[in-house]
């Protein structure tokens, strides 16, 4: 049932409609678009929140201090409709993940694509299925 | 520039053919009703009119701006396929100056505030055509999205629009609607002037009046032409066609309460302006102190 589900998820992907929150505002504003990071980390926390969804992740720093990246996706509808559910990701869950960073500070990212260490496929990717299909160059909102 | 070109030109194409394109970059989108089910006939109600229902989605293609379908979002001028310098020759010269000087963070839409009728929501929408002992009085257009929980109600028992004194300005104006044969016809007046016609921020004012024509060709489109007419803020009347698709069965609409997490700028140090500029002025003064 789990196999079918994270397949689902696979398939389901990430659709245009996990755009639109973003594409409307403030993410050329609020984040560096020519920046970009992959880390890899612990989910603290997810926020099912409007009008945009966070995923906190722990992060260890190379000097052995942790920084706890607070990382906006797009509303959680949307991220409902590409077939996430409640305890699809989970604190505790280790993920690899891109963001942007933002302008104030760098932790405070916009996610770009984030991944449960140990699968094959990314849970999210912003900017729908054929950005990850095509290599992932960017996002569409560009 | 390849890039944009090469985006702009299939954005083009797009919008040239929209009952064709039901994919996104060449691959269905899934949140749709499936390519196959969408030249299926419009259902329709007992009475014989269009079923209009919904959930319909509004944000199913991208383009360099972000989502749309085919109305107006974060800049007017690109959203509705105009050449570089067209929607300035649209604008009255005060109209022009203040898009030109206006910032995405101080738009009410930022802050929770409603988008809108003219920028036509992109999120899901259901057309409820609601049917009491008297008929069908009332249609009532429901947006998810950050609009304070607000609804459109479209009056649909003949009557006509309120006397000046009588028609308090308001987000989303006064409107009355008709059947035009298979085509809902709904006209509203009575704008406040609050709300930008998109993230640019084209202003527009009381005087505004619009004429939205919606059909339903088919079962998974729902077409809207929308005639915007705005003698306070543009040389002429403006007309586009917003295309919106059917969701598959199984989605519905879902609550957006904007307001119970909005960080809107936070990542960026961004103080969104309140109506007064109050917030600004204060911060101002403290960094003089």
């Amino acid at each position: 049932m789990k196999a079918k589900r994270a397949a689902r998820l696979v398939f389901l992907g990430l659709l245009c409609a996990g755009l639109p929150a973003f594409a409307h505002h403030g993410f050329d504003t609020e984040y560096n678009q020519s920046k970009k990071v992959s880390l890899t980390g612990v989910v603290t926390k997810v926020s099912w929140l409007n009008p945009h969804m966070r995923i906190f992740v722990d992060v260890t720093n190379q000097d052995g201090s942790v920084t706890n990246w607070n990382l906006e996706l797009t509303s959680p509808n949307n991220v409902r409709r590409q077939g996430w559910g409640k305890n699809d990701l989970l604190p505790g869950d280790k993920v690899n993940f891109e963001a942007n960073p933002g302008k104030l500070v760098e932790s405070r990212g916009a996610l770009r694509l984030i991944t449960k260490v140990g699968d094959n496929h990314p849970l999210f990717v912003r900017g729908g299925p054929e950005a990850a299909q095509e290599g992932y160059k960017g996002d569409s909102a560009k | 520039m390849k890039k944009l070109l090469l985006i702009s030109l299939t954005a083009s194409l797009v919008v040239v053919s929209p009952l064709h394109s039901q994919e996104r970059a060449g691959k269905p989108d899934p949140s749709l009703v499936l390519p196959q089910d969408v030249n299926k006939p419009a259902p329709r109600l007992p009475d014989g009119h269009p079923d209009l229902s919904g959930p319909w989605d509004g944000c199913w293609k991208t383009g360099p701006q972000g989502c749309y379908g085919g109305g107006t979002n974060n800049d007017m001028e690109k959203d509705l396929n105009m050449k570089p310098g067209e929607l300035d020759a649209l604008l009255q010269p005060w109209a022009k100056e203040l898009r030109a000087n206006r910032k995405e963070k101080d738009e009410p839409y930022v802050g929770c505030l409603p988008e809108g009728v003219p920028r036509v929501s992109p999120y899901p929408t259901r057309i409820v055509e609601s049917y009491t002992s008297k008929g069908l009085t009332h249609i009532f257009i429901l947006h998810e999205t950050g609009d304070a929980g607000a609804h459109r109600q479209v009056f649909m028992d003949g009557r006509k629009h309120p006397d000046d004194n009588d028609l308090f300005p308001t987000w989303f104006g006064h409107s009355i609607g008709w059947w035009d044969g298979d085509t809902l016809v709904v006209d509203t007046i009575g704008y406040n002037d609050k709300f930008w016609l998109d993230g640019k921020g084209t202003p527009h004012t009381e005087k505004m009046h619009t004429i939205e024509r919606y059909t339903r060709p088919n079962f998974g489109t729902l077409l809207l032409d929308l005639t915007l007419d705005d003698p306070g803020a543009f040389t002429r009347p403006l007309e586009y066609t917003f295309t919106f698709k059917l969701l598959r069965p199984g989605l519905e609409m879902m609550e957006f309460i904007c307001l119970e997490d909005n960080e809107y700028g936070g990542a960026a140090g961004i103080v969104p302006a309140d109506e007064s500029g109050e917030k600004e002025k204060l911060k101002e003064r403290q960094q003089k102190q």
